[in-house]
């Protein structure tokens, strides 16, 4: 079966193994605790309307991104929402 | 014959039987479970009692702490021993004359002389008596009463008031050192113009112990203000002519209350406590740093050093200000007999144990310890050979860590000699052992039948309840490790040792090893103190067998360093190495090093600090050329490298380079306060950059995560029982298998260890050249100046109500458990005592353990109960 192009925003990726790379290149340059850029977070908000769940991990809407830790050990995003709560997401689950 | 000579000939020659079976017999009644080989029923006929006591009252004229001892051992014999009354009556004069009268006092109180001596005495004793009474008193002048001293004391007193600037002072254990500081500490404030004092102790548990004992001495609403933490407003007060204050502090709070304060901290009188520490790895630098960081900002300041047998006590005053007046007391006369007692197992016969009493380089045979069950095994052998002979209770059990406390007050606690005791007190120190820190923890059942086990880790309160129960009686037996020594007043009647290491394996030093026996003999509450050595043939136990009595070198810890200039120059000029794991072997030049260049950075040559004269010329030189080169890289300011002692310029200024070479959100450089969602994360990544470019702190790197967690929830206040709580849900939730005890006493390390030393210092340092970052790129407005790091790790405390309540003198866990309760977190001190007072009547019904709710009320001042027995409920 040929790779299946994926489109996030202005970003293309020729297979899914692309994007995984690019996002979790862009996991890793941070340390943890660290605010996403608002280059990165564009990508991100872009990202996250593609998660099945999107309506409930957005709530009530995104003032930024974090890369902290998920259950310890493990890194990943989260979304810091414009009421002061946050939650986890996952890059792997939007496409 | 001169007197010495005399002396020398009563001890060894003329008396020497006659003494050896004196303490046969008064060191064989202090044993339980003892076969006695000497067995002497009628102790009146055997001795010559007037010719002893006539040989000891020459010897108590002697300066030499061979004849002190013979003239101790007859008067504690003709008093304790089955004795006619006049023989009592003069063992109690020859105390007397030995300036004893604590001893004196305790024989009275047990019913050994009958009262009315001085009604016994004919005319010309009553006067010489009280003659020497009057010459063993001195009066405090703020109260116009009198109080009685042994030689020692009256020399301490004389000398601290004697207008001497500097002054040190040093005594065997058990002299009464820390009672008499403590009454000329408070005396001289209420008479004289100082205004802030400072006592130094070395350990977070002295400081608490001294600071309960001055409170005792000296009531709230005095005019003088006590505390142990580093508050503004209490130092303004006392500087400003209001009420006078005394701090009592370890040398990293006396620098914490010197960040605060800048210049313009003034201290007029500095007491260091156990000062002796000065000399220790690590901390010893901190310490020296913090006495000359006070005297440069008031060379005028008085500076009194305390130690317990010091070989050297003069040394301490070496680096007094040009034009100090300096003066030294040394004593080493005992107050209470200290026997020596080896055990060693009977051939073929595990269950028999022979003592011998150590006298000079012979001994004497005691006779043989019977022990109710076979030891198999070196915990067994501890803990039975403790049980059998330290029966009459106030038994110490040394033991090599933590674990093996844990082990051995298990094994005593199941013999028949610790039944279960139904004493409220104990009770309700079981109850906090269950509450504050686990259900299921160790102490609570071994406390029911009065035993305890005693490490430097354990939360104070639970702590120093144990040490009060062990001084009045009710906890017999504490098995305790090397925290002993490193600083907490605690002595006993018996010590039982096998093989004593200091901290983790090193064999003891002789004089370590005798600051351990010093506590053997509780002035005014015993006549002797017993120190049993197990095994004592054993070499691997004792590698240079039982020491003999020594006392301790002074030595700095930073002219221990400077005696080995070539490897520190070397470590100095490689500091600043690429990746700092290389440097892990350079721990003991780390602090030292830092010292060095500070010192260096603010002279411009080492060679005009204090210390240089005592190092060769070519030795500053040397170290003055490598220093030379690495503080030209130094841009740190001087202002934030005296704030950090024991933190390498080095490795300031490369966190520094770090920060502006840093491309991200300068934001994310930042510490989240602890409440945060990414606290725990942001301390992570704080805690790696500091090991990559400070000092590797935080080690090893797999830790991180954990180190960081706990800090962040000894941040957010959280008691050690939830900390410890969800550690356990953790392990449970990810299927980690783990032992109770060994996550109990893990999780107390690292909050003691890292939460409370190494986060503090680190990380305040980190904060500090962050702050100098961000006002270099113009950022001030990222810079939080209400929260200090430093003083938030040290006590775990991030809300206002919660150091607030801390302030008021109640310990962490108290604080924390109060805590739970108050909604409010901006209540100020005022504010927490009405809170206290509105609530305090239904404490019971708040299931706060007794203990916490003993302290507050103790603390406060406030009465909780119209009947006190609500609080046993």
């Amino acid at each position: 079966m040929p790779a299946k192009p994926i489109k996030i925003g202005s970003l293309a990726f020729k297979k899914k193994g692309d994007a995984n790379e690019f996002f979790k290149s862009m996991l890793y340059k941070y340390d943890l605790g660290d605010k996403v850029s608002a280059d990165d977070a564009k990508h991100l908000t872009v990202l996250v309307v593609m998660h099945p769940e999107a309506d409930e991990k957005i709530g009530v809407g995104i003032e930024s991104f974090s890369v902290r830790t998920a259950d310890y050990g493990t890194r990943c995003f989260w979304i810091n929402r414009t009421d002061g709560t946050t939650e986890k997401f996952s890059f792997k689950s939007c496409y | 014959m001169k007197d010495t000579e005399l002396f020398d000939w009563l001890t060894r020659e003329a008396l020497q039987e006659d003494i050896a079976r004196l303490a046969q017999h008064t060191v064989a009644t202090e044993i339980t479970n003892l076969e006695e080989s000497y067995v002497c029923d009628n102790p009146q006929e055997e001795f010559n009692w007037q010719e002893l006591l006539l040989a000891g009252s020459l010897l108590a004229r002697s300066g030499e702490r061979e004849h002190q001892e013979a003239a101790l051992r007859i008067a504690t014999a003709a008093i304790t021993l089955d004795t006619a009354q006049d023989v009592r009556d003069a063992g109690a004069i020859l105390l007397e004359k030995l300036s004893n009268h604590r001893s004196v006092e305790l024989a009275q109180k047990r019913n050994r002389i009958a009262p009315n001596l001085d009604g016994r005495l004919g005319v010309s004793m009553r006067l010489e008596a009280n003659r020497r009474r009057f010459e063993d008193s001195i009066l405090l002048e703020s109260s116009g009463e009198w109080i009685s001293v042994n030689d020692f004391q009256r020399a301490l007193w004389k000398g601290a008031s004697s207008g001497a600037s500097w002054l040190s002072a040093s005594a065997p254990t058990a002299s009464g050192k820390t009672f008499m500081v403590l009454q000329w500490l408070l005396d001289h404030l209420r008479t004289s113009e100082t205004r802030v004092a400072v006592y130094l102790a070395p350990t977070r548990a002295l400081v608490s112990e001294i600071e309960l004992n001055l409170k005792e001495l000296c009531p709230s609403g005095a005019g003088i203000e006590i505390s142990s933490l580093p508050l503004t407003e209490v130092y303004a007060s006392a500087a400003t002519r209001g009420s006078k204050a005394v701090f009592v502090f370890t040398q990293e709070r006396l620098h914490l209350l010197a960040n605060l304060l800048g210049e313009n901290l003034k201290v007029d009188l500095l007491v260091v406590d156990e000062a002796h520490k000065i000399g220790d790895n690590q901390r010893g630098v901190i310490l020296q740093d913090a006495i000359e960081r006070v005297s440069r900002e008031n060379p005028a300041m008085q500076v009194v050093f305390v130690s317990p047998s010091t070989q050297n006590p003069g040394e301490l005053l070496e680096d007094a200000p040009e034009g100090a007046t300096k003066s030294s007391v040394d004593s080493d006369m005992p107050t209470v007999l200290q026997n020596v007692i080896l055990a060693e197992q009977a051939p073929r016969k595990p269950k028999d144990w022979n003592l011998d009493l150590v006298r000079g380089d012979s001994v004497i045979r005691l006779g043989t310890l019977k022990l109710a069950n076979k030891p198999a095994g070196l915990k067994k052998r501890l803990a039975f050979i403790a049980a059998a002979a330290g029966g009459r209770g106030g038994t110490l059990v040394y033991c090599n860590g933590a674990a093996e406390a844990e082990d051995v007050a298990l094994l005593i606690s199941q013999l028949e000699s610790s039944p279960k005791i139904d004493d409220q007190e104990l009770l309700d120190l079981a109850d906090l052992a269950r509450k504050g820190v686990h259900r299921n923890y160790q102490l609570a059942p071994l406390v029911e039948r009065g035993v305890a086990f005693h490490y430097g880790n354990m939360p104070s309160l639970i702590r120093t309840e144990i040490e009060r129960l062990f001084r009045i009686g009710k906890i017999r037996f504490l098995a305790c490790t090397s925290t002993l020594i490193e600083g907490v007043n605690l002595s006993c009647r018996t010590i039982v040792v096998r093989g004593p290491r200091k901290g983790k394996g090193h064999p003891m030093e002789p004089h370590d090893f005798w600051n351990l026996a010093g506590r053997a003999g509780r002035w005014g509450n015993e006549f002797q103190g017993n120190i049993i050595c197990i095994d004592p043939h054993d070499e691997k136990a004792w590698p240079i067998g039982v020491p003999k009595r020594s006392r301790y070198p002074i030595k700095r810890e930073t002219d221990a360093v400077l005696a080995s200039p070539d490897d520190l120059a070397t470590y100095l000029e490689s500091r600043n190495v690429e990746t700092l794991r290389e440097l892990q072997q350079g721990e003991e030049f780390e602090q030292v090093g830092a010292y060095l260049l500070n010192t260096y950075i603010r002279l411009g040559s080492l060679s005009k600090a204090a210390f240089a004269k005592r190092h060769s010329e070519e030795t500053i030189r040397k170290l003055d050329k490598s220093l030379e080169s690495i503080s030209g890289l130094i841009s740190i300011t001087n202002e934030v490298l005296v704030r950090h002692p024991g933190v390498s310029a080095v490795g300031l200024q490369r966190l520094l380079e770090v920060f502006r070479e840093y491309e991200g959100n300068v934001e994310n450089l930042l510490l989240a306060p602890s409440e945060s969602v990414d606290a725990y994360d942001r301390y992570v990544t704080v805690m790696q950059r500091i090991n990559e470019n400070l000092y590797p702190v935080f080690l090893p790197d797999g830790l991180i995560p954990l180190h960081s967690l706990i800090v962040v929830e000894w941040l957010r206040g959280l008691s050690l029982s939830t900390i410890i709580r969800r550690r356990i849900e953790y392990h449970r939730r990810n299927d980690r298998p783990f032992r109770l005890p060994v996550l109990i006493r893990d999780t107390m390390s690292i909050v003691e260890e890292t939460a409370r030393f190494k986060a503090p210092k680190y990380i305040s340092a980190y904060v500090d050249v962050l702050r100098l970052f961000l006002a270099e790129i113009g950022r001030d407005d990222l810079i939080d100046e209400d929260f200090d790091i430093g003083i938030a790790l040290e006590f775990g405390v991030s809300s206002t109500t919660l150091l607030s309540l801390m302030e008021l003198g109640l310990s962490r866990m108290s604080a924390v458990a109060l805590y739970e309760k108050i909604a409010r977190d901006d209540l100020d001190r005022g504010g927490c005592l009405s809170w206290i007072s509105e609530h305090a009547p239904n404490f019971a019904g708040m299931d706060l353990p007794n203990l916490i709710v003993r302290e507050t009320l103790e603390v406060t001042g406030i009465s909780g109960f119209d009947d006190e027995s609500q609080i046993s409920d």
